[in-house]
């Protein structure tokens, strides 16, 4: 395997070469950087991973199934398992999906659900992410590459291949197509996760789309081909959020969106993928609640742990969270990307009194969590190795059946004493290799 | 056909010609810039007046720089490298990664040593080198015929145009004109016909041609 680290130029020389690269608006300008690959994979361990395997699906079976019930239903609340309230209050619940039944009934088609391994060398749930999560492309490449740079390595090890990962997609399109092309709707090249849209359409065979391409006739959604004629789409798998993906359903004032898709969609006449309304399911607040959950709709205890979490909405959490507020990390639930995460050991006691006065005032807009002593992987830095945090975001796609990529996103924190691991706070990436036996 | 929109067709058009501006304005820079080395002082001055943009350089070592690599001219090498980036880079499922490299790595080029050399030539021979295996990747691996006939409709009318201001002899105007008629023939994409014909009239005349050279350029460039 340390080949590849003689090769470590070598391979970011050729993931700058096919543009792999993400974008961040720093001042309100948008930059594009390369996203730092590290040679040394993560490596999981066949049994290890069946066992994330089975977790992974039963997570996210029951998070599909608690959609299903959400926008019809509600039976999770009327039998009090999650308060009311926390439902609604929930900036991700959209009114305007209620009783939309979506084609095979699945909502989160590609679910990207956060993990660490913890020193006990249990694997703990951060957070899950039902939206349009980004990332699979990433070790996707990188995987072309370093099979290059070290082929060896690869024919001695039995290392699952990741690169279906565009198969399973497409599979996944395919299954919930309502007839018609599939299509890989983004905002722009001028998105964060441009390369990943375009690379994801080209390696389905899906097409690549923006919002001004797309139209609604009739109840259908229409591809507009050059000289006047038009394609059916059967299948969107949209990069761009809810409230931007219909100015005649959500905010009136986008331009990135396409009018009447949403009509299209409640008539059973195409799929959207990830269903609109999922933010409902994966808000951090909503979290505390998902082996709940999974009890509730399979009668079965959750395989994967939460991390320890304490829902400032209730009362004796919230006395706990102030009580303990140095050791704790909280989280704003309506952030992401990193941002909106407070570690209370960073702060003074001035801030501390600041931060709990805030957590008093809007109790449902934090959660807290134990801090968890995660694994550190090694890193190259120079010409040695140095550990550094690092999580997984796992990809699980649901078609006719859900099924775990066997690899993952795994991103590292390149600075020594950080657990922020996002690329847009300056972290990088590592390919994820499942041994297959 | 494949799935191809408005827009991409206007990008896979203008791909094409931001792609073959550089490919020759950079080859017919270097005769200039051979020009300019026996003391032609105001040889790039002529090379300004042909291709149709100002003079804003003032000197020949300033355009040896900034007609190259300034990002804030227009009209430099660099700003329509970026050009045909900006057409390219929303076209990785039409193009293929393996094709947009080419691209990609003309653009790393100008932006990065390039512009910093004092002997620019030899790391431009690398954007040439690149552009050059864009063409012959996208020929092999493009596999929708319409698009590869939308952006070579685009390359054969830059390079026409070009021909015609940099006074490049009747034999290959002709030659490029025909390669044009052909791509434009299989593009789908709608022109005026008059214009096509006129200028196949004015081309036929051979070294003649030039008698009439406005009014030729006229038609092209009213052709859509």
């Amino acid at each position: 395997m340390y080949e590849l680290v003689d090769h470590t130029e070598d391979i970011n020389r050729l993931l700058a070469r096919y543009g792999v690269k993400f974008g961040i608006y720093k001042n309100n300008e948008f930059h594009e950087q390369l996203f730092p690959f590290d040679p040394l994979p993560r490596i999981i361990p066949a049994e290890e991973f069946e066992f994330l395997d089975r977790g992974l699906s039963q997570r996210v079976t029951a998070l599909n199934l608690f959609l299903a019930d959400i926008y019809s239903d509600k039976k999770i609340i009327k039998d009090g398992v999650i308060p009311e309230d926390f439902v609604y209050s929930s900036k991700g619940y959209l009114p305007q999906c209620e009783g939309i039944v979506p084609p095979g009934r699945i909502y989160s088609h590609i679910s990207g659900i956060d993990l660490v391994q913890g020193k006990d060398k249990n694997w703990y749930i951060l957070e899950d992410n039902l939206r349009i999560p980004s990332g699979a492309s990433y070790p996707m490449i990188a995987r072309e590459l370093t099979r290059r740079a070290a082929p060896s390595t690869f024919s001695r090890t039995h290392i699952s291949d990741n690169r279906n990962y565009a198969a399973m997609l497409k599979e996944t399109l395919d299954y919930v197509n309502t007839g018609g092309i599939n299509v890989v709707l983004t905002p722009g090249r001028y998105n964060a996760a441009f390369f990943e849209h375009s690379y994801l359409a080209e390696r389905s065979g899906a097409v690549l789309s923006m919002p001004q391409d797309l139209f609604v006739e009739e109840n259908r959604l229409y591809y507009r081909q050059y000289g006047g004629k038009k394609l059916q789409v059967g299948a969107v798998y949209r990069r761009l959020s809810d409230e931007y993906l219909d100015p005649l359903t959500f905010l009136p004032q986008s331009l990135i969106g396409v009018p009447g898709i949403m009509d299209v969609y409640r008539k059973g006449n195409v799929a959207i993928v990830n269903a609109p309304g999922n933010g409902v399911a994966d808000d951090k607040g909503i979290y505390y609640f998902v082996p709940r959950m999974i009890k509730y709709y399979l009668g079965e205890e959750a395989i994967l742990s939460n991390a320890p979490t304490y829902l400032a909405f209730y009362e004796k959490d919230r006395s706990f969270i102030l009580e303990h507020l140095d050791r704790l990390v909280v989280k704003d639930v309506s952030e992401a990307g990193g941002y909106g995460v407070i570690f209370g050991s960073d702060l003074t006691k001035e801030k501390l009194g600041e931060l709990a006065k805030v957590i008093q005032a809007e109790p449902r807009r934090f959660i807290a969590q134990e801090v968890i002593d995660f694994i550190d992987l090694d890193i190259v830095e120079g010409d040695h190795a140095v550990p550094r945090k690092a999580d997984l975001r796992a990809f699980v796609l649901a078609g006719e059946k859900t099924r775990v990529w066997p690899s993952g996103l795994t991103r590292f924190s390149r600075n020594p004493d950080s657990f922020v691991v996002n690329s847009s706070q300056g972290g990088g990436f590592k390919d994820t290799w499942v041994l297959s036996r | 056909m494949g799935a191809i929109s408005i827009e991409k067709a206007d990008r896979m058009f203008w791909l094409g010609r931001y792609a073959e501006r550089v490919l020759t304005t950079l080859i017919t820079y270097f005769d200039f810039y051979d020009e300019m080395i026996d003391g032609d002082e105001e040889a790039y001055r002529t090379f300004c007046d042909k291709i149709a943009i100002p003079d804003i350089y003032g000197s020949k070592e300033n355009f040896q720089q900034r007609y190259l690599f300034d990002q804030e001219d227009p009209n430099s090498i660099l700003s329509n490298m970026e050009r045909a980036f900006d057409n390219a880079v929303v076209m990785r499922d039409e193009l293929g990664t393996y094709t947009l490299a080419y691209i990609q790595m003309s653009l790393d080029v100008l932006k990065g040593e390039g512009g910093r050399t004092d002997a620019p030539v030899y790391d431009l021979q690398q954007v040439i080198d690149y552009l050059n295996a864009f063409w012959g990747c996208m020929d092999d691996q493009v596999e929708d015929e319409v698009c590869r006939n939308i952006i070579k409709c685009g390359k054969y009318l830059e390079r026409l145009d070009l021909y015609m201001r940099l006074g490049y002899p009747a034999k290959a105007v002709e030659k490029e004109f025909s390669k044009f008629i052909n791509r434009l023939h299989r593009s789908g994409l709608s022109y005026r016909k008059e214009n096509e014909e006129k200028l196949a009239q004015i081309i036929d005349l051979g070294e003649a041609w030039t008698d009439r050279g406005e009014e030729a350029l006229e038609a092209l460039w009213n052709l859509f």
